[in-house]
C-alpha cells in the first residue's frame, strides 16, 4: 500500500545542505507493523513525515494505494490525512484547553461529519484506549502513558488504514510504553497498517518487520531480511 | 453553521490562552481607528453634500461691477442692492434669493428681558430653494416689505414656550412684527448657502426677516460688507439701494445646461452693457459657481482639518503596523496548533476560515472599543474648537464606513501572520 521509488530529501538552510534521505526503496504491505530504527540524525522523524505528507521530498516517487502524492493540491493532501493517516507524536501534542473528548473530535471536524456522529466515534476511540470515563477531563489531568492514549485514541478517531507513529514511548517509563505497546499491537491486529520509530530493540523485535536507516539511506540487511537485524 | 460557532470558539479559547497580548493588539488599532474616525467625522461631515440632488443646479453669481477700473481683480463675493435688482432682472433662472444676516433682540414685550438672535434677511424663493422645512404657517406670499417674521422652531419655543405662535405678536428691535410660520428642525451642514464668509461651519439662523424690510429699517451685515463709494450706510433704504453698498448675497436655480449657459450670457451681457453707459471700467471677469464648489472657490477648507486627516492616517498606519507585529508574535506562538491541525488533515482553506472567525472577532471588538475612542475624540476636537462643533456627529452612513474600515484592518492585521502560520513548516513545530 505504501510505495517509496528513489525517494530522496535534502534540508537546505543558508550554511548547510544535509541529506536527510538518499535515495529510499521501500514498500509497505496493508497490515504490517514496521520498526524503524537508526542512530539519531539519521532521518526517521524525515521520513515519517514524508510519509504523513507533512513533508515534501525532493527527488523519487511516492505512491499511496498506487497513486502518486506528487501533484496533489493542498485540498487533496489535507483529504488524504485526514482520511487515511493517523499520526501519533513523541511529545503528545493534544491541545491543552480543550477536553480529551474534543481533543479526539478534532480530525473528525475537518472531515465534516456530523455532531453525533463526532461524538459516537471519539467516545468508541476513548472506550479503545481505556479513559472513557475521563471524556471530560484535560490532558494536564493526565498522566504521560494516558496522554499518549488519547493521543492514539485522537489517530484512530478517524479509522484510518495507516498509523504512523514517532517514538510514542519516548517519553514514558517502561510500563506506560508496554501499556502503549500493546495498544499498538490491538490496533495493528484489527488490520492497521503501523510504521512506527523507536529506539528499543525490545519494541523493534515485536514489530513485524524492521527497517534500519543510517544516515538517510535504508540498511540493505534490514530491507530485505529482517533477521538478519536481529542477528547483528 | 455549526463550524461556524465552532471557528469562533476556538478563536476564544486562544484568546483566553494569552488575553494580554490581544487585548493590546485590540487597544493599539483601535486607537489609530479611534483616532482616525474622529477627525474623519469633522473631515466628512465638513465636506458632505446637504443637497445633492440640486447642489449642481444652485448657483452663485458674482461680477465685476465696481466704480472704479480694477483688472486682474476677483469680482467681489458680495452684491450691492443695485447689482442684484440687474442680476435678478431675468426669466431665465427657476429661482432666484438675495439675502444677508444680521443680529436683533427679541421679546414679547418690553417688559422682557430681550434675547439676541442672529436673523437671516431674505426673500420667499429662500425657503423652496434650499428646501427648509416648514412646521407651521407659510412663508411671505411676495418680495415687498412687510412686519411679518418667519422663526425657527427653537426660537418660537424659546420665546412662546410652544412652536405654533402663527398669529402672535412679537417686538424684534422694539418694533412689532407678526409671526407667521415656524420652521421645523432644520440645519443644513454645512450650510453651502452662507460660505462667502466662512460662515457654512455655523448653526442656522433663529429669525427670518423679508429683505426689504431689513433695508427699509437699516439692518447692517453682520458678516461681510463692503462700501465702493461714499454711500452712508445708516441710509441703507435710500442710498444703501442706489449706492456701491455691497453686502448681498445672491443665488440662482439654474435647472439646465441650457438655463446656465444662458444665465453667463446674460451676465456677459449685463456687465458689457454697464461699461458702456460708464457706470465701471473693470475687465470683466464673471464668475458662476455651483453650490457643490463653493466653499472649495472661497478657500473656506478647513485647512487644520486637511493636515490632520494626514496624520491621523499615517498614524493609523503606524498602529495598523504595530498591530499586526503583535497579531504575527500571537500567531506564532500559537503556530505549533496551526501545524497540529493540519498534520490532522486541515486542509489550508479550513485554517482561513478559522482565521475568518479571529478577523470577526478582532473586528467587534475593535469596533466597540474604537467607537468609545472616536467618541472621546470628537469630543476633545469640539473642545479645542468650538467653531466646528455641527461637524462632530456620526450618521449611519459614517458608521457604516468605520466598520468597512475596520473590518478591513482587522483582516490586514490578521491576514499575514495567519498566513505565515499556516504556511510554516509542519513537522519543525510538532517535534517540540
Ligand atoms: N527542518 C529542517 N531543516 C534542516 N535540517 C533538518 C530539518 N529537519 C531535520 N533536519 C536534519 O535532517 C536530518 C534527519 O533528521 P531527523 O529528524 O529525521 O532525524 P531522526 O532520525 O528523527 O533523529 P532522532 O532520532 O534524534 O529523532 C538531521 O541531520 C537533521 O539535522
Ligand atoms: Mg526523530
Amino acid at each position: 500500500m505504501i510505495q517509496l521509488k528513489n525517494l530522496s530529501k535534502v534540508f537546505r538552510t543558508e550554511l548547510i545542505e544535509t541529506h536527510a534521505l538518499r535515495q529510499i526503496e521501500l514498500q509497505v504491505s496493508e497490515g504490517e507493523f514496521v520498526a524503524l530504527t537508526g542512530p539519531s540524525g539519521s532521518g526517521k522523524s524525515t521520513l515519517l513525515n514524508v510519509l504523513g505528507t507533512l513533508e515534501h521530498f525532493d527527488e523519487g516517487d511516492y505512491l499511496l494505494d498506487g497513486q502518486s502524492v506528487r501533484g496533489l493540491s493542498d485540498r487533496q493532501l489535507s483529504a488524504l490525512r485526514n482520511e487515511k493517516i493517523g499520526f501519533i507524536f513523541q511529545g503528545f501534542n493534544l491541545i491543552k484547553d480543550y477536553s480529551l473528548l474534543d481533543n479526539i473530535e478534532l480530525p473528525l471536524r475537518y472531515r465534516g461529519i456530523s455532531a453525533s456522529e463526532r461524538k459516537r466515534r471519539a467516545l468508541e476511540a476513548l472506550e479503545l484506549v481505556g479513559l472513557a470515563a475521563r471524556k471530560d477531563y484535560h490532558p494536564s489531568q493526565l498522566s504521560g502513558g494516558q496522554q499518549q492514549r488519547v493521543a492514539i485514541a485522537r489517530a484512530i478517531a478517524g479509522q484510518p488504514r495507516i498509523l504512523l507513529a514517532d517514538e510514542p514511548t519516548g517519553n514514558l517509563d517502561s510500563l506506560m510504553a508496554r501499556q502503549v505497546m500493546e495498544l499498538l499491537e490491538q490496533i495493528n491486529r484489527q488490520g492497521c497498517t503501523i510504521l512506527m520509530v523507536t529506539h528499543d530493540p525490545d519494541q523493534a523485535r515485536r514489530a513485524s518487520r524492521q527497517v534500519q536507516i543510517v544516515d538517510g539511506q535504508l540498511s540493505d540487511a534490514a530491507m530485505y531480511d529482517p533477521l538478519a537485524v536481529k542477528l547483528a | 453553521m455549526e463550524q461556524f460557532f465552532y471557528y469562533v470558539k476556538v478563536s476564544w479559547v486562544s484568546i483566553k490562552r494569552a488575553p494580554l497580548p490581544y487585548a493590546l493588539t485590540v487597544f493599539i488599532l483601535s486607537l489609530g481607528l479611534g483616532v482616525f474616525f474622529a477627525n474623519a467625522t469633522f473631515y466628512y461631515q465638513m465636506n458632505s453634500d446637504p443637497l445633492p440632488h440640486k447642489s449642481d443646479k444652485l448657483f452663485y453669481p458674482m461680477t465685476l461691477m465696481v466704480p472704479y477700473e480694477c483688472n486682474d481683480c476677483l469680482p467681489p463675493r458680495i452684491h450691492s442692492y443695485s447689482n442684484v435688482q440687474k442680476l435678478s432682472a431675468s426669466d431665465i433662472p427657476t429661482a432666484k434669493v438675495a439675502m444677508y444676516s444680521s443680529d436683533g433682540y427679541l421679546r414679547l414685550s418690553s417688559s422682557q428681558a430681550p434675547t439676541p438672535v442672529s436673523i437671516r434677511i431674505t426673500q420667499p424663493a429662500f425657503f423652496s430653494m434650499f428646501e427648509v422645512p416648514l412646521l407651521h404657517g407659510s412663508v411671505w406670499s411676495d418680495d415687498k416689505a412687510r412686519q411679518e417674521l418667519i422663526l425657527s422652531k427653537q426660537t418660537a419655543e424659546k420665546i412662546f414656550g410652544r412652536s405654533n405662535v402663527v398669529g402672535e405678536k412679537v417686538l424684534l428691535d422694539d418694533r412689532h412684527y407678526t409671526v407667521i410660520g415656524v420652521l421645523d428642525n432644520w440645519q443644513m451642514l454645512p450650510r453651502l448657502y452662507d460660505a462667502n464668509n466662512r460662515n457654512h461651519v455655523n448653526d442656522a439662523d433663529q429669525v427670518y426677516m423679508p429683505l426689504e424690510t431689513g433695508y427699509d429699517y437699516n439692518y447692517m451685515s453682520n458678516s461681510q460688507s463692503h462700501t465702493f463709494d461714499d454711500t452712508d450706510f445708516r441710509q441703507l433704504g435710500t442710498q444703501g439701494r442706489t449706492g456701491a453698498l455691497h453686502q448681498l448675497q445672491f443665488w440662482v436655480q439654474l435647472d439646465t445646461q441650457a438655463q446656465q449657459q444662458a444665465y453667463r450670457q446674460f451676465m456677459d451681457n449685463l456687465v458689457a452693457d454697464e461699461k458702456k453707459a460708464g457706470r465701471h471700467q473693470s475687465t470683466p471677469n464673471n464668475q458662476l459657481v455651483a453650490m457643490r464648489d463653493i466653499v472649495r472657490f472661497f478657500g473656506g477648507e478647513s485647512a487644520d482639518i486637511k493636515a490632520f486627516a494626514l496624520v491621523t492616517l499615517l498614524f493609523l498606519g503606524v498602529c495598523l503596523f504595530n498591530a499586526s507585529h503583535l497579531s504575527l508574535n500571537r500567531y506564532l506562538s500559537n503556530q505549533y496548533e496551526f501545524s497540529l491541525r493540519r498534520a490532522l488533515g486541515a486542509s489550508r482553506l479550513q485554517l482561513q476560515q478559522q482565521m475568518l472567525a479571529d478577523v470577526l472577532l478582532m473586528t467587534l471588538f475593535c469596533t466597540l472599543c474604537g467607537l468609545l475612542i472616536a467618541w472621546g475624540g470628537v469630543e476633545l476636537l469640539n473642545y479645542l474648537w468650538p467653531a466646528n462643533r455641527l461637524f462632530g456627529r456620526w450618521d449611519p452612513t459614517l458608521l457604516l464606513l468605520l466598520l468597512g474600515l475596520t473590518l478591513s484592518s482587522s483582516y490586514l492585521v490578521t491576514l499575514y501572520p495567519s498566513l505565515r502560520a499556516s504556511f510554516g513548516g509542519l513537522n519543525q513545530q510538532l517535534k517540540e
